[in-house]
């Protein structure tokens, strides 16, 4: 979706400032929940679902959450959203059912990648409403295929259950100007690994 | 960080520790004693927090890769194989990629869409590479974001960033920097920060040469 | 990864001295200190709010020093519990300062 979460190239969020000797959690809830997603993920959902969920939150909590509030709210949604937590395990804080076993690691299926290193592509001007990984700054654009990837599943389904839908994944190399207009440096470039299912050929003269 | 008591060569009885440091010694004796715990308990604590959780595992990986010309090439073609070469466990979903700094090209990582980021050989992401500034800014200004990072690039330096926008993670194998000659292993570790392996810092040779 | 939470507890004021996301020992008797509370916990001999508790108060009422308010809070705790007293941490400390026992870790 078109959301505040695609940040890649907006503006006004001012400068980068690093904390140095910062804590690795900056509060104890922050650990809880890194600690509760650790132990539900891959159980009742996968990280495309949780990314999708995130993404949901209203933008303007989005911008002023931290790190960890987003994830504190994504994960309450997901669980609530897939029936884990029931009225009655909150109001006893204890768990009624077992959980379920983890999801069996899936194997890409072999595939023939439409694309070759060195190939001209061009990404599709895709504004899907669901969840994606082709971010806004790169939509419409021409890159060069840098590495084949392997395949992988792709987001746009998995996030909302569908598939899984295996695609070969690509290295796409795009020059900072491409992307950023004639102001940027000729030689500065950005990578971005794209599905195939986001990228055409690069029409030819 | 030395375990220096004093001693010099001939000499037969340390320095007296300080009270403090009697204090820890006297409370991990008699809780031995009391077959609470074991040193050997302590070590493990402490062993895996200098040297399994965190960056450390990143600079080592940049480190041998110094030293080791095959080894680098091991470690750009199949990183978590070369993890695993250096007797980690390499515990992930995801596949690391370490991209190489060249003289005239300069890589970085980050995550515009979330905050995707090598943890399984850096540890916990920063802050700062989580936030909205640098995930918007990274792509498109990133000379400006490694300038308020605190490093000035020479203008003849090509920038190359990295979107993780899918199961890859990153990682920077920075060059090795002048100064560095006859160092060892554990010599060169302490100079890779994960500032370094992020992209946003090159590794620096303290001002007093030999000081370690 | 239980460690690994039971320190994440641990934030602001309290949170562990760390320099480019790594933990920092000045010394190597803080690192004993470190394992020692960490590994006490693991074990069942206090819950790690506890702990975390007394570290909060002696770092409000204690020195600057990090490890020394961790140290004392640890010894404290255990004090308390019967674990050890502290005639023992004392009798003990007094043989290492005058080297009737060997100072190494």
């Amino acid at each position: 979706m078109n959301g505040v979460h695609d940040m890649g190239g907006m503006h006004g969020f001012g400068p980068v400032i690093a904390e140095r000797s910062e804590p690795v959690f900056h509060a104890r809830w922050e650990g809880v929940v890194r600690g509760m997603v650790d132990g539900t993920a891959g159980r009742y959902f996968n990280f495309d679902e949780f990314r999708r969920v995130m993404e949901r939150m209203p933008a303007e909590d989005y911008l002023r959450a931290s790190y960890y509030e987003k994830w504190l709210y994504a994960i309450e949604t997901i669980l609530k959203e897939k029936g884990v937590v029931t009225a009655g395990e909150l109001a006893t804080g204890r768990p009624s059912r077992p959980p379920p076993p983890p999801a069996r690691k899936q194997s890409p299926p072999q595939q023939t990648p439409r694309f070759n290193t060195g190939d001209r592509v061009v990404t599709r001007n895709l504004n899907p409403k669901g969840h994606t990984r082709l971010p806004r700054y790169a939509r419409g654009k021409r890159g060069v295929i840098r590495s084949l990837r392997g395949s992988f599943m792709l987001p746009d389904a998995n996030a909302h259950g569908r598939g899984p839908e295996w695609q070969p994944c690509y290295a796409v190399e795009f020059d900072a100007s491409e992307l950023w207009g004639a102001e940027a440096r000729p030689e500065d470039r950005v990578c971005i690994d794209l599905w195939e299912s986001y990228l055409d050929p690069e029409a030819s003269a | 960080m030395s375990h220096d008591h004093g001693h010099q060569e001939g000499a037969h009885h340390p320095d007296a520790p300080s009270e403090i440091e009697a204090r820890t010694l006297a409370l991990e004796s008699l809780l031995v004693e009391k077959g609470i715990l074991t040193s050997e308990d302590v070590d493990r604590v402490i062993s895996t927090y200098e040297h399994d959780i965190g960056p450390m595992i990143g600079a080592h990986l940049v480190a041998r890769a110094w030293l080791d010309p095959g080894y680098r090439e091991r470690l750009l073609r199949d990183a978590p194989a070369a993890v695993r070469e250096l007797g980690y466990e390499y515990r992930a979903d995801t596949r690391l990629v370490v991209i190489a700094n060249q003289p005239d090209v300069h890589n970085m990582v980050v995550c515009t869409l979330c905050s995707c980021y090598p943890w399984m050989v850096l540890g916990l992401p920063p802050t700062w590479y989580k936030s909205a500034p640098y995930r918007s800014r990274a792509v498109s200004e990133p000379r400006a974001v490694l300038a308020e990072l605190g490093l000035q690039l020479p203008d003849d330096i090509a920038i190359t960033v990295w979107d993780s926008s899918a199961e890859l993670r990153y990682m920077v194998l920075p060059e090795r920097p002048d100064g560095t000659d006859g160092w060892t292993e554990k010599q060169l570790t302490a100079i890779v920060s994960r500032d370094c392996m992020i992209g946003v810092a090159r590794p620096e040779v303290p001002a007093l040469a030999g000081k370690h | 990864m239980a460690v690994d939470r039971t320190i994440a507890s641990l934030d602001g004021t309290e949170a562990l001295p760390r320099k480019n996301g790594e933990l920092v020992f000045q010394a190597p008797w803080e690192g004993r200190a470190f394992g020692l509370a960490v590994v006490l916990n693991d074990k069942g001999a206090y819950p790690w709010n506890d702990f975390r508790t007394r570290l909060v108060e002696r770092i409000a009422d204690g020195s600057p020093d990090y490890y020394e308010n961790w140290l004392h809070a640890l010894e404290s705790l255990l004090v308390d519990r019967g674990i050890i007293t502290g005639d023992d941490i004392h009798r003990r400390t007094a043989e290492y300062q005058a080297l009737e026992r060997d100072p190494v870790f």
